[in-house]
């Protein structure tokens, strides 16, 4: 019987072998080495879900995500490389006309770096309150402004940028180096720790008026709920990853660990944080799996699926990572311990691409609005 | 190659009117403001981008991205018109 190795088999071992047992090393080092970025990159394995047409490998959203998954297990940090390449790769896909996508995709899809920054000093779960100025001059314009906590900014070659623009909203597409780019790297994050997160200052940085992304001045909503889209999908995976690797973590150590003379997996209280976890990890995969499949036949349930997703995953990584913690005790208590970090990364997965709180809201009016 | 005559204003408008109500299960007149009604959600203009790009095969892009284009069933139609129009102008 031959097994047919897919394109996704592939990836998943060109990531094993290119993580290896370093991500606790890069956690501890505050980055990941410019090498594997650029190797993980240049394999596409970045922003997989860009078509080929557009040089991507075209994955699914469904195989994607298990890939984002597969990434989220061993590594957040690198994880997070990939939600924010794909999320800038989508966002060009879904903004940017055909000149732009044509220009953009395959650079992104090769593997320069890029990050995407909504967010400022006065403005988080608010993005209304962006100050950020993308104002037309001739043939250019000139993008004026303050980002915070942009993931993968100090490895960037490229940062999709918000901002104002006329009456509306635009996104541009900003070198990294250009002049009056400052990128300050955040000083030990909680988690994610290697992810490049930085305060981007931008002065005055004079832009090719094609760098903004089809035409401008749309409505804020529709163009970050657009970006976003991506960025929760990923995140969710991501955070079913993170399931993965603690129920892998505890279930090696509930079998291998013996007090009160047998395993620990004998002793029902923690048999049950075993069931707990496998029952948090198979239901942020199934919640996964469905917004992928709505993402994948275009239906337009895939806009709550994939925020529904994005809250049941990482609420459910954030306490199954609190879970393996207490399982492993003083064996995963040793900073940049696999569960360790899932403990400090998962609980910033609650914050990020619409907190547990905003996802809530969205949810409640998505639900009095169909089911009232 | 297809052959499926183009879709007329009312073909197109009379999809997107039935959409609406069996999500909102509100009947919206052509020139009502869906959004105004108070009834549907911010997530909901989104849900409309992607039905009318997957029910008409169009492609909402950067620049149409604007809640002006979702507001009215009118709107929509004519928005998904213009997408199709400019398609066959070999712009695919
Ligand atoms: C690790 C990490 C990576 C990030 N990466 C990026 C990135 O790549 N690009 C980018 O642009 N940004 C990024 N961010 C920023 C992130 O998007 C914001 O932190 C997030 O939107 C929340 O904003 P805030 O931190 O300002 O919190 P605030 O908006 O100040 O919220 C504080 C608390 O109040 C709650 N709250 C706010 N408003 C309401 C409300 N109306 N109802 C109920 N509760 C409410 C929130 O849920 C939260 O619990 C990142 C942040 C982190 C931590």
């Amino acid at each position: 019987m031959a097994e047919t190795v897919t394109e996704l088999d592939r990836l998943r071992a060109f990531a094993d072998e290119l993580i290896g047992d370093s991500a606790d090393s890069w956690d501890r080092a505050g980055t990941i080495p410019e090498e594997i970025v650029r190797k993980a990159g240049a394999r596409g394995l970045m922003c997989a879900q860009v078509p080929e047409r557009h040089g991507g490998l075209g994955l699914s959203s469904a195989d994607n995500g298990e890939l984002t998954a597969f990434v989220g297990s061993r590594c957040s940090s690198l994880r997070s490389l990939m939600t924010s390449q794909g999320m800038a790769a989508w966002t060009v896909q879904r903004l940017g006309d055909r000149k732009q996508r044509a220009a953009l995709l395959p650079r992104l899809a090769g593997g320069e770096q890029a990050a995407v920054a909504f967010s400022e000093p006065g403005a988080g779960s608010d993005l209304s309150a962006m100050a950020t100025r993308i104002e037309p001059d001739g043939d250019r314009v000139v993008v004026t402004g303050e980002k915070v906590w942009i993931t993968a900014a100090c490895y960037a070659e490229h940062l999709v940028v918000f901002g104002r623009y006329g009456d509306g909203t635009a996104a541009v597409v900003v070198p990294a180096h250009a002049e009056g780019v400052r990128v300050e790297r955040v000083p030990e994050p909680l988690g994610c720790r290697a992810a490049g997160h930085a305060r981007v200052r931008l002065d005055g940085v004079r832009v090719p008026a094609a760098e903004v992304l089809g035409g401008a001045g749309q409505s804020t909503e529709l163009l970050v709920s657009t970006a976003l889209a991506y960025g929760r999908m990923s995140v969710a995976w991501g955070c079913a990853g993170i399931l993965r690797g603690a129920l892998a973590s505890v279930s090696r150590h509930a079998r291998t660990r013996t007090q009160f003379g047998k395993p620990l997996a004998g002793h029902q209280l923690v048999a049950r944080h075993v069931a707990e976890l496998l029952a948090a990890e198979q239901t942020a995969t199934r919640v996964c799996a469905h917004a992928s499949h709505c993402w994948d036949t275009r239906s337009p349930e895939v806009v709550s699926a994939t925020v529904l997703a994005k809250y049941v995953s990482s609420r459910h990584a954030a306490a199954g990572a609190a879970t393996a913690v207490q399982v492993l005790a003083s064996a995963g208590a040793q900073e940049s311990h696999p569960v360790a970090r899932a403990y400090r990364d998962a609980k910033l997965m609650e914050i990020i691409e619409g907190s547990n709180e905003i996802c809530e809201l969205l949810l409640a009016e998505h639900a009095l609005s169909v089911h009232a | 190659m297809t052959t499926t005559p183009e879709p007329t204003a009312d073909v197109i408008a009379e999809r997107i009117t039935r959409f609406l109500e069996e999500r909102t299960k509100i009947s919206f007149a052509v020139d009502t403001d869906v959004f105004a009604s108070g009834s549907v959600n911010s997530l909901f203009a989104m849900e409309l981008v992607v039905f009318l790009e997957e029910s008409f095969d169009v492609e909402i892009g950067g620049s149409d991205l604007r809640l002006d284009n979702m507001r009215t069933v009118r709107s929509m139609t004519g928005l998904v018109q213009r997408l199709r129009d400019a398609d066959e102008d070999g712009h695919g």
